[in-house]
């Protein structure tokens, strides 16, 4: 893999002993073309958990409000109208809001049950492959809903476990698959790193790949 | 004026303007106001929070802010004295005043325009008719000047004669009047008491809003319980009390846990108790717990060698290892902790301790976090008032106002922590009170002073650590004096304050008995006797009875008093 020239180059820093100890120093660089992001200070693409959560906090969820309002216009969309005892969906953001303020009561997503997520688990922990999540942002989601409205769902602790386990199991499939490329020097992962989690990239702490890169 | 809707008077009114809020410094008074700042947070209120410890502060204060803010929120003090004489606020600005302290001032009662009072109007209030102390001005002189004109001498004489007659007889009833105004406003105001806590007020707004949470609804009850810790109000009171906070207690707590619908582990849950007495006793030790509250270590007279060997034999009678006894109550055996309280509570009606259980709710969060009601009076109370930080005293507030939250467990800690070291320093004090002798009778009432080199002389110089103090010294008095005349006498406790300044603080508290009615007459008794002496007296604290003086003042101060008293 010769050293991509140019900007946008992300650099892989990689130490790693070569497996018959030929070369003197054991550390293989490998230089990704990233495609977007600006050459800056800072790896483009990677994703804190903060800005993560903050993404995860447009997402739409359904509320109960107990006041009413016209339809509000905000610079994102157009929100309500609010009339007390009718669902309306709106984002994390102002959900978590509301509550705080006791102002509506929140329904959790469809996906946030019990069943379907033990279904889920499982067919995580039998593929070998990444599995289809139901939302991008599942993660920050349960966090964010089990932290503040963990009243208005149903069996929050069970949830929060699956929810954990599913999590750990895709995480290591990300560690056993990136070190099983570098291992083999391929050029190709074999995951479809499309269908990870934004926040996959922060948690390889030797990795600073750009999640979006399908192929290198 | 009592408001009678509280949320159209009140909170519609403040919901829209900046407040200023001053709080007093006591648990009941923290509760109160948390419950008003959760509701000003939900509705985007703007506030400030100001914490007075005395009517010094709150004059302070309120000259301080009184450009910026027209609305006024005091909580736990202002009832009891004229308002509008100590402040002189403008025609413009209004008080909400929300206290438990008793009697309210007739001032405040009846102006109609600037003090409001939220108080609830079961409370036994006795307010005297207006018509019996207020009385308009009435133009004394109509008569006099009355000329008649062109009438026959003999006539005018006839009308002069009748004049004076009539005015002689207003001049009589006027001096009634005034003399029976007098009495009136004396019965009405020589005995101090409390009513209802305004935490319990305060969640009565909320439950009238439909804006009450389980979280205000424990605020509500540890001020109820602060109240019943401090011996503020009689047991019928607080019997009634908890009856109350029970109903809501069951509608917010009332989640069938089934399959279905179990609730998270961590969302907050009350559950009503008929627990232990003994103070702290889930965060120490059994045994600790038993020497360190008031109640036990008084009935078993525990200062004395007899007092220790009834504890062991206490003890021993419920089976419970002194091994087990003295490690902390976490680690007890489950097989012992599992019916303690029925085994403790028969154990105690041999040993003449008939009331050990108390009717209380307690909180659950966590698998780790449960708690009395009465241990976080007692962390809150020791947070508020901690020596042993150098600071402005608002920091000491501040953290005590945080540990409240539930999210704030650390603070929760510490104040445990400085709970049991205040608790453990009361009853070495009394101990050594009682052994010495140190409380003598005065005639019309006991006495008792600190020296300044008692260890933990320093923690005394607070005000609700001073009365905590005396009520124990009095209880334990009372358990161990022979004297049938001097167990019904009340209790004067003094402590060093500020030994540069030379200055003492002075406690009164009514006397210990089965059915007493908390109502304290040394208010008033400490003002009068102040003014006779000309002793040099700060009357700066919210409750009357508690005053402090300068050290060379005391004797004479002590003579006038025993003077007025008998």
């Amino acid at each position: 893999m010769d050293p991509a020239a140019g900007s946008g180059a992300l650099w892989v820093g990689l130490r790693r002993r070569s497996a018959n100890g030929e070369g003197g120093r054991g550390t293989r660089r490998v230089r990704v073309r990233c495609r977007r992001g600006p050459p800056g200070c800072r790896a483009p693409g990677t994703m804190e958990p903060a800005e993560a959560e903050f993404l995860a906090e447009k997402e739409l969820v359904t509320i109960v409000p107990n006041f009413s309002l016209d339809r509000i216009h905000l610079i994102g969309g157009d929100l309500g109208p609010f009339n007390p005892g009718l669902p309306v969906e709106v984002p994390v953001w102002l959900a978590i809001n509301l509550k705080q303020r006791q102002k509506c009561r929140l329904i959790p997503p469809e996906w946030m049950d019990v069943e379907k997520l033990e279904e889920i688990r499982d067919q995580e922990r039998k593929e070998d492959t990444f599995t289809p999540m139901p939302s991008p942002y599942y993660m920050e989601l349960t966090k964010l809903l089990l932290n503040y409205a963990s009243d208005n769902i149903p069996k929050a602790d069970e949830i929060r476990t699956l929810v954990k386990d599913t999590w750990d199991t895709r995480i290591a499939k990300l560690r056993l698959s990136a070190d099983s490329f570098v291992k083999q020097q391929e050029a190709h992962a074999k995951v479809r790193w499309g269908r990870l989690e934004r926040f996959a990239s922060s948690v390889l702490g030797v990795f600073q790949m750009p999640c979006d890169c399908v192929g290198l | 004026m009592f408001l009678s809707d509280c949320r159209r008077e009140f909170y519609e009114v403040i919901v829209s303007q900046r407040v200023l809020l001053l709080v007093a410094s006591d648990v009941d008074a923290l509760c109160a106001c948390k419950i008003l700042q959760a509701l000003f947070q939900c509705d985007h209120v703007q506030y400030t929070l100001v914490p007075v410890s005395g009517w010094q502060e709150l004059e302070t204060a309120f000259l301080e802010h009184k450009d910026q803010f027209k609305y006024f929120v005091l909580i736990n003090c202002g009832a009891n004295v004229d308002l509008l004489e100590i402040l002189q606020p403008e025609e413009d600005t209004f008080f909400f005043v929300c206290d438990s302290h008793r009697p309210i001032n007739v001032v405040n009662v009846y102006n109609e325009t600037q003090i409001k009072l939220l108080v609830k109007q079961d409370d036994d209030l006795d307010v005297p008719a207006y018509d019996d102390i207020f009385r308009d001005e009435e133009d004394e002189e109509e008569d006099s000047g009355n000329e008649s004109d062109g009438s026959e001498p003999s006539e005018k004489r006839r009308r002069f004669e009748e004049d004076v007659i009539e005015r002689t007889m207003k001049r009589r009833q006027k001096r009634e009047w005034e003399a029976r105004r007098r009495e009136i406003l004396f019965d009405y105001e020589q005995y101090e008491y409390h009513g209802t806590s305004s935490a319990m007020v305060m969640f009565d707004l909320a439950w009238i809003m439909s804006k009450d949470l389980n979280d205000m609804l424990w605020w509500a009850i540890v001020g109820l319980t602060d109240q019943w810790v401090q011996d503020k109000i009689t047991q019928m009171k607080y019997v009634t009390d908890i009856g109350t906070l029970q109903r809501h207690v069951s509608r917010h707590n009332h989640r069938n846990e089934d399959e279905e619908n179990s609730l998270s582990i961590d969302c907050m849950r009350i559950a009503f108790e008929y627990d232990l007495r003994l103070a702290l006793y889930q965060h120490w030790s059994l045994y600790e717990s038993l020497c360190n509250t008031s109640y036990t270590s008084a009935s078993l007279k525990l200062w004395s060698v007899q007092g220790q060997k009834r504890l062991q034999e206490f003890l021993a009678d419920m089976g419970l290892p002194l091994k087990q006894v003295k490690q902390k109550f976490n680690s007890m055996d489950i097989s012992l902790k599992e019916n303690l309280r029925e085994m403790i509570e028969e154990s105690a009606n041999k040993f003449g301790m008939k009331d050990l259980r108390v009717q209380t709710f307690s909180i659950h969060f966590g698998f780790k976090n449960k708690f009395l009601a009465s241990d976080i009076v007692y962390a809150t109370a020791s947070l508020m008032e901690n020596i042993e930080k150098e600071g402005p005293e608002t920091d000491n507030f501040i953290k005590a106002l945080d540990s409240l939250s539930r999210g704030n467990l650390d603070k929760l800690h510490q104040g445990l922590d400085l709970a049991k070291k205040q608790l453990r320093a009361i009853q070495q004090t009394v101990a050594s009170c009682i052994c010495t002798n140190l409380v003598i009778s005065q005639g019309p009432f006991l006495y008792c002073s600190l020296m300044e080199g008692t260890p933990d002389v320093k923690l005394f110089s607070k005000p609700v650590s001073l009365c905590l103090l005396s009520k124990y010294l009095l209880k334990s008095f009372v358990c161990s004096t022979k004297n049938k005349r001097c167990k019904l006498l009340p209790l004067v406790m003094a402590a060093p304050m500020d030994v540069e300044q030379g200055t003492v603080i002075m406690v009164g508290i009514p006397p210990e008995t089965e059915s007493s009615d908390k109502k304290n007459f040394f208010g008033r008794a400490f003002e009068k006797a102040a003014e006779s002496t000309n002793s040099r007296t700060l009357h700066n604290h919210f409750d009357m009875s508690i005053i402090e003086l300068k050290t060379e003042d005391r004797s004479k101060f002590l003579d006038a008093l025993i003077s007025l008293l008998s």
